[in-house]
């Protein structure tokens, strides 16, 4: 043995002995090896596992947000004489500044788009069935939390997309029946939009929205592994000639968190599973990397933009909502006046709204599979058709009007 | 030495020639390009099924074969279009129109050359591209993209001639320009509805022409009528006449039709809705025209077949579902008796004057009950909104609840009256009118221009062009 | 009278000391929240400048400097004052705010209405709701017109206020 060698051992290994000793004092004290076998190890459905990475990458893009936010806090100031002042300095002095403005722009529209995805896998895979319909409830509502950050968010930056924004945005809640009036003037803190607007709107996106957000994507994580990944109809096929026995053995050696109870038998435990660590996790990562990069380079590349200040004695600026509105706002075009503003906005909209929340109970059939429902995949294709329209439709209609 | 004449024939004849030319154009590009997306649709569905479904593959077979007829027949059309009518009776209103829009007129043009090759391809080697189902898709594909952009390229010609906004515009103003995007979304959707229904009729007939046969056999053999196919089928397969095989398919292939000419026209009212908007925004005296105007009688013709189709797809489905006993068939009954309601509704005459300047002209602008000459429940807004609302919700309301059914296993192929056929037969003529008249109100809203606001047809007939232009903005 | 167990009075106690928490925070904090329905809007007038320039049957944007009366004191809000002088004589002073959705509206020279881009909404020159989304007419601001003197000239002053609400 060279001395070398010999040296290493012997430093070696009581260094390693020392740390394990600290860890198993600190294990001791926190049962963190425990917390995180139950953190890690649980089976999840073999197939179609990517489609399956949708939901983390929701997760990862949120936290990403919450980030860049408190990063965007250390320069931002919410009054409408320094607003765009400190949206400028962060544009033209501080070289990370439009960078992460860029990232937390992007970061909210990449964000969407998986989440609508992630709405979408789900759907199909009509993995909202018992006993997964408090799952489904929970993400309706970190969805519409999200959308409402997402456009609390565009009324931020003082400039004139950010007030005209405001402007419609404050005013849509006044079509509201009976206390509309009274909702607007709340929001705005008077009759018109002004610095108490500004600073409402602020605390609503940095103090209020995050805190709900945060507690419900606890409860949403909550549930799904109390009741495990569902997957798709695709995980409880049968092979075999007898489907009940196969079912039987399937349902017997399920590992943990399966067989889900008060389920159908058929979909209470997947044909085949993979542990979540290391191979769901891994895809997880894979994807989750892929959107930050894409992030990453779009913020870097296109940054987030600046228009010219507030001004509300303008005769020419055409007010253009964020992409993910423009679906609503083709609506109001096509809603005809008073009062059926009230009615689109609120009772078809709104109703929608209700019934996308309310879904696992409305879709009462027993079986999975898309085609087998067609009583509620025919009336979401057909909204969906009308909200890529209604896209399309109000693209056209900004670029025939802007001069 | 031969003078220049001018254009010949009258302002009558002329319009009514462009008139019929153009509407038969139209029926046979959209059932063209309808037929290729129900293709690739049927194509893709026998692909994925484990049986391979054959009759899918028979739809597709079947609408590629037609397709090559119509084609063909569109294309002599396309040259008496073209040469005579447009070239010969329109000619100094072509050349300045095929001048302004050049290159979308160039671009349509040379999509027609991949057609040609696609159409005939597919059509000469469907059978021998049985082994590469996934390359005839391919095909199918190309054929789909190639017609999609024939039509996008013509729509931005059509939809220029009605929104011009401000006189020539550069190529790219003319692509967006405010009518182009609502118009090619109307036609998109309406033009799978149109293939849907035209299948639904031809399939309607042949179903017909099966069964008749299968009751004057069965009548000569001296054995019982056969009045549905179903207990045809069911009593003896192994003795089953072609013609209940035949009878089985085309009842299955009027369905699939009826299935997606209804689906995709809940879309349609919504689609039109939107178009209508941008034409008040940028084309207001068109606008004017078709609301309040000459064409506002010929409008609400346009909103009862809306009605119509919706009425016959149905009964049809309620047929279905009642002979096959299927639940919820009491409710599909229901839902038709609705339909017809709100058509009713929707197709209230606005008023008792041909025109609103005539209930102003004649004292009557206020509500019938008063005297007047004006009927305030058949205001667009809010009731007829309100009626177009409730088509799209009732009609979805049907289709879903039949394909619930349908999913379910309620509804055995073949077992269908031969009266329910006649159902469809009306949906597909309804289709194939309404598209008609919808040709004839988005030409006549232009009236008295070609090109909105910039050129009047007394102008193209006019042979000096020394001739003080008339045109000016509208707006 | 009713006789409690401890476990009811313990509960009880609980409750009630959890509720009048509640309550002694809630106090001030809905109050807080609800104060903007409450607070007292002090109006003033603005000299908008004078108008015998303003050409007949065409609608001109003047700007008025408006005090902020909400919040902190900030700076005035610039807002565009449409001016229409009739031929018979007389004036509306219409603000540009849409009553659809409050909007920028402006007068288009090629409609020869007043345009909302936001959804289109249209009015004619008397701020008439004529097309689109609007639900009512353009509102005016409240003004006056005084004659000065010294200058020979109509002056226009608006108050930071409409004549209706939207």
């Amino acid at each position: 043995m060279k001395a070398s060698e010999r040296n290493r051992t012997r430093v070696g290994r009581p260094v390693q002995r020392r740390l394990k000793a600290t860890y198993s004092w600190f294990d001791e004290r926190t049962g963190a090896t425990e917390l995180l076998h139950k953190g890690l190890y649980e089976a999840v459905p073999s197939r179609g596992s990517w489609a399956y990475t949708l939901g983390s990458a929701t997760l990862v893009l949120i936290l990403l947000q919450v980030f860049t936010g408190i990063f965007l806090l250390l320069d931002f100031t919410p009054s409408v004489e320094s607003d765009w002042n400190s949206l400028d300095y962060l544009r033209t002095s501080d070289p990370f500044g439009n960078w992460v403005r860029g990232l937390h722009l992007w970061g909210a529209y990449t964000l969407i788009l998986v989440i609508g995805l992630h709405m979408m896998r789900t759907f199909l895979s009509a993995s909202y069935k018992r006993p997964r319909e408090l799952n489904w409830i929970s993400g309706a509502v970190l969805f519409f939390l999200v959308l409402g950050l997402a456009i609390t968010g565009a009324m931020l930056p003082w400039d004139q997309a950010g007030y005209w924004t405001t402007v419609v945005v404050t005013n849509i809640v006044h079509y509201f029946p009976l206390i509309g009036d009274g909702l607007r003037q709340l929001w705005r803190g008077g009759d018109f939009v002004g610095p108490l607007t500004l600073t409402r709107t602020f605390a609503i996106h940095v103090w209020v929205l995050p805190f709900l957000l945060l507690t419900f994507i606890g409860a949403h994580i909550y549930l799904l592994r109390r009741h495990g990944e569902f997957g798709a109809w695709i995980n409880y096929d049968t092979v075999s000639d007898n489907p009940d026995r196969e079912i039987g053995e399937r349902v017997r050696h399920a590992e943990p968190p399966y067989p889900t109870r008060r389920i159908e038998r058929r979909y209470a435990a997947p044909r085949k599973t993979d542990d979540f660590f290391p191979n769901q996790l891994f895809k997880d990562t894979v994807v989750s990397l892929g959107l930050v990069l894409i992030i990453f380079v779009m913020g870097l590349l296109s940054g987030a933009p600046l228009d010219a200040p507030a001004d509300s004695a303008t005769l020419s600026y055409v007010p253009t909502p964020e992409w993910f509105f423009l679906p609503l706002d083709q609506f109001l075009v096509l809603t005809p006046h008073n009062p059926l503003i009230a009615v689109g906005v609120f009772l078809i909209v709104g109703g929608g709204a209700l019934a996308m929340l309310l879904l696992p109970f409305l879709d009462r059939s027993r079986d999975r599979r898309p085609t087998r429902r067609p009583e509620v995949l025919v009336p979401v294709m057909l909204v969906v058709f009308i909200v890529i329209f209604m896209a399309v439709l109000g693209v056209n209609r900004l670029y025939s009007l802007s001069p | 030495m031969i003078a220049l004449t001018q254009v010949g024939g009258n302002l009558l004849t002329n319009g009514l020639l462009v008139a019929v030319v153009a509407l038969a154009h139209v029926q046979i590009a959209a059932f063209l390009i309808g037929a290729s997306t129900l293709m690739i649709v049927s194509e893709s569905v026998s692909l994925a099924r484990r049986d391979r479904d054959p009759r899918h593959d028979r739809l597709a077979h079947g609408l590629i074969k037609s397709s090559l007829f119509v084609f063909s027949f569109g294309a002599a059309l396309a040259i008496f279009f073209v040469l005579f009518v447009l070239s010969g009776v329109w000619g100094r209103f072509f050349v300045d129109l095929s001048r302004i829009t050049f290159w979308s007129f160039f671009l349509e043009a040379i999509t027609f050359f991949g057609e040609v090759v696609l159409i005939y391809t597919l059509y000469a080697n469907w059978d021998r591209l049985d082994n590469h189902r996934l390359g005839r898709i391919g095909l199918l594909v190309l054929l789909n993209i190639m017609q999609f952009l024939q039509f996008f390229w013509i729509d931005v010609v059509a939809s220029y001639m009605l929104t011009p906004n401000g006189g020539e515009l550069n190529f790219l103003n003319q692509v967006l320009n405010p009518t182009n995007l609502p118009l090619s979304l109307h036609r998109v959707v309406g033009n799978v509805a149109w293939a849907g229904a035209a299948v639904a009729l031809v399939a309607g007939f042949r179903y017909l022409r099966a069964t008749r046969r299968l009751e004057r056999t069965s009548r000569l053999s001296g054995g019982a009528p056969a009045l549905s196919v179903g207990a045809m089928a069911a009593g003896n397969a192994g003795a089953e006449p072609p013609e209940a095989a035949q009878a089985r398919y085309w009842d299955w292939a009027g369905q699939w039709g009826a299935i997606w000419a209804i689906g995709l026209s809940l879309l349609q009212p919504f689609l039109g809705y939107s178009y209508a908007k941008e034409i008040q925004l940028h084309a207001y005296p068109s606008w004017y025209s078709m609301m309040f105007g000459d064409l506002s009688n010929v409008f609400l013709v346009q909103i009862t077949l809306l009605g119509l189709i919706f009425v016959a797809g149905a009964l049809y489905f309620w047929r279905r579902m009642k002979e096959a006993g299927a639940q919820h068939h009491r409710l599909q009954g229901i839902v038709a008796i609705g339909l017809i309601l709100v058509t009713a509704f929707a197709a209230l005459p606005a008023w008792f004057a041909p025109t609103y300047a005539d209930a102003v002209a004649a004292a009557g602008n206020k509500p019938f009950w008063e005297g007047g000459l004006l009927n305030p429940f058949a205001y667009f807004i809010p009731y007829k909104v309100g009626a177009l609302f409730a088509l799209m919700t009732l009609g979805l309301w049907s289709l879903t609840s039949y394909l619930r059914a349908y999913s379910r296993g309620q509804l055995r192929p073949g077992l269908v009256g031969r009266r329910t056929q006649f159902t469809l037969l009306t949906l597909g003529v309804a289709v194939s009118v309404m598209m008609m008249v919808m040709g004839v109100i988005r030409e006549h809203a232009r009236q008295p221009y070609l090109i909105n606001g910039e050129l009047t047809i007394n102008q193209q007939q006019i042979t000096n062009n020394s001739a003080s232009p008339v045109g000016g903005t509208s707006r | 009278m009713k006789r409690y167990s401890r476990r009811q009075f313990l509960l009880l106690g609980t409750g009630l000391s959890a509720g009048a928490i509640g309550v002694l925070i809630s106090i001030p904090a809905i109050g807080f929240l609800l104060s903007p329905l409450f607070s007292k809007k002090t109006y003033t007038w603005i000299t908008v400048g004078p108008i015998d320039q303003v050409p007949v049957g065409v609608p001109t944007p003047l700007y008025a400097s408006m005090p902020s009366i909400q919040g902190p004191p900030t700076e005035p809000q610039v807002r565009a004052v449409y001016v229409v002088r009739h031929a018979d004589g007389s004036t509306k002073v219409l603000s540009n705010i849409c009553t659809h959705m409050q909007c920028d509206v402006h007068w288009d020279q090629l409609l020869q209405q007043f345009l909302c881009p936001c959804h289109g909404g249209l009015y004619d020159i008397n701020g008439v709701n004529v097309g689109g989304p609007p639900p009512q007419p353009l509102p005016e601001w409240v003004h006056r017109i005084t004659y000065d003197a010294d200058t020979g000239q109509h002056v226009l002053e608006v108050q930071n206020r409409l004549n209706e609400s939207i």
